[in-house]
């Protein structure tokens, strides 16, 4: 196994929102993560990459091994250096152009000489269909183009795993599909990632494991076969009913 | 009264234009030490630490009721008492000592303020972005944090800049001899002539300094703004 966490637990005051949760993924997986708005999916998510400090927890990624309470800084670093994180509201460096957004975390965060990394970055914005945009600010860009180049920027570092945090839901309708079609393009090519999103027609197509969240739980957890033609859970159910219209045809 | 002479202001300024030069180096000591404490309070109202942030506000609220010209006089006669206690002398100081330690207590929480609210200006999902990116705290600070926040900071920086120039007239009182307090020796030396043209000189000086300042501002602002809303002609 490439990736898990066990027992992530974390409360925001007395608020419990995650309570033991469990996550595997293996090399190659898309594992897509589904559950209702305050579920606790994004707090899982910054968890994970340290953003947000866990109550309790261990990680296991690769060759670390370390508590989500107490990792060290060095542990930190290297945990965030082999993953990469695609944020909702995309989170691009306002003073840097497309190209420094993707270069950034080569040049500074790893230490790539400067021609090589502007070389990768130029391929990642191109990968994204940005060829044209290298040298445009974010605030030149549309949001499905900042998305793409947030994920030219993830891609770019060639993290063992990339962490998605709902990236299409900021977008207006006609821009989801652009974004989604290059996430489908890097889980063809065997990226493994993590995929919080509410792209049904996403989740059933691209998805090696689908892990159905509520109220800070994993309710149940599955192939996209067993989980929307087949959830076992009623809570489960009961979600895919409101938000698939024709959910009850395909039992 | 004597009639007015137009042609006297322009004596003035000739005569008092060497002393801008004490002006700016006051306002250089006092955005240097004052900005050095403005950083410590801002980081200690962001960080929300108990200890720092009480103490932090105690001094916002403690430095913000006192009269600059109280504060000057505090400092000229409260410290070097205060450290004659220690037996170190430091009465014969140059008087520029005092006006910037003064103004430097002062400032610190303007200052501080103006730091505070530049950072806070920017998305804390970039610094977020940063660190995922693979950069340690430190370089996601300076390379992507602070490059806006100064952008952020700048006219509020150069507000406090003008309003600590004005403030700095009053360190005359305790005998800095600056643009205000060679004024106020000219017209001790005319005997009350031209005391209005005196006036008016100095007046003209700060209003050209002002005027400076805020060029300056606002050309950096512009400058630096990369990325910011009104650079999208380019795309
Ligand atoms: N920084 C925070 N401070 C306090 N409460 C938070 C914070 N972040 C999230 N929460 C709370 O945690 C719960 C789960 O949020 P979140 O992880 O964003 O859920 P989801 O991504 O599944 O919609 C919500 O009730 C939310 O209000
Ligand atoms: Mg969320």
């Amino acid at each position: 196994m490439l990736f898990s966490v066990k027992n992530v637990s974390k409360a925001f005051k007395d608020n419990q929102v995650l309570k033991k949760v469990d996550l595997e993924v293996n090399k190659g997986d898309v594992v897509v993560i589904l559950g209702p708005s305050g579920s606790g999916k994004t707090t899982l998510l910054r968890c994970i990459d340290f953003l947000e400090k866990a109550d309790g927890g261990e990680l296991d990624f690769d060759d670390i091994h370390t508590d989500l309470s107490h990792a060290s800084a060095k542990t930190i670093e290297k945990v965030r250096k082999k993953s990469a994180f695609v944020f909702q509201n995309y989170n691009l460096f306002a003073n840097k152009t497309a190209l420094q957004n993707v270069t950034e975390g080569l040049t500074i965060g790893r230490k790539v000489p400067k021609d090589e990394a502007i070389e990768i970055a130029k391929k990642a914005l191109d990968k994204v269909g940005l060829s044209d945009k290298y040298d445009s600010y974010p605030v030149q860009l549309s949001g499905g183009q900042q998305q793409r180049v947030g994920i030219a920027r993830a891609i770019a570092v060639n993290p063992d795993i990339i962490l998605f945090d709902e990236p299409t839901s900021a977008l207006d309708p006609e821009l989801v599909g652009e974004v989604l079609k290059i996430m489908r393009e890097l889980a063809g090519e065997g990226i493994t990632m993590i995929v919080v999103t509410h792209e049904m027609k996403f989740a059933q197509d691209v998805a090696t494991k689908v892990v159905f969240m509520d109220g800070g739980v994993v309710v149940e957890e599955g192939t996209p076969k067993e989980i929307f033609t087949n959830p076992k859970e009623e809570r489960t159910r009961e979600f895919l009913m409101r938000i698939l219209p024709d959910f009850n045809y395909s039992i | 009264m004597h009639p007015f002479h137009p042609s006297y202001v322009f004596t003035v300024l000739v005569q008092l234009f060497p002393y801008i030069g004490v002006t700016l180096l006051m306002m250089l000591g006092t955005v240097i030490f004052g900005g050095a404490i403005g950083i410590l309070l801002a980081k200690a109202k962001i960080k929300r630490r108990i200890v720092p942030r009480a103490i932090a506000e105690v001094y916002t609220y403690l430095t913000r009721c006192v009269p600059s010209i109280i504060m000057l006089f505090i400092v000229y006669y409260g410290v070097p008492a205060l450290l004659l206690q220690f037996g170190i002398n430091i009465n014969n100081f140059n008087k520029g000592v005092f006006v910037i330690t003064a103004f430097s207590i002062l400032f610190a929480s303007n200052l501080g303020e103006v730091f505070r609210a530049a950072y806070l200006a920017v998305d804390p999902g970039q610094r977020e972005a940063a660190v995922c990116s693979g950069l340690s705290e430190f370089q996601a600070f300076y390379r992507i944090i602070l490059p806006q926040a100064a952008v952020h900071a700048l006219p509020n920086f150069s507000n406090m800049l003008v309003n600590l120039m004005k403030e700095g007239a009053l360190a005359y009182s305790i005998g800095l001899i600056d643009v205000m307090g060679e004024g106020n020796l000219l017209i001790g030396r005319n005997q009350g002539s031209y005391t209005l043209e005196t006036y008016l000189g100095m007046a003209i000086i700060y209003w050209a300094l002002t005027y400076v300042i805020e060029l300056i501002f606002g050309k950096l602002e512009k400058n630096l703004s990369k990325g910011k809303k009104h650079a999208t002609s380019v795309a």
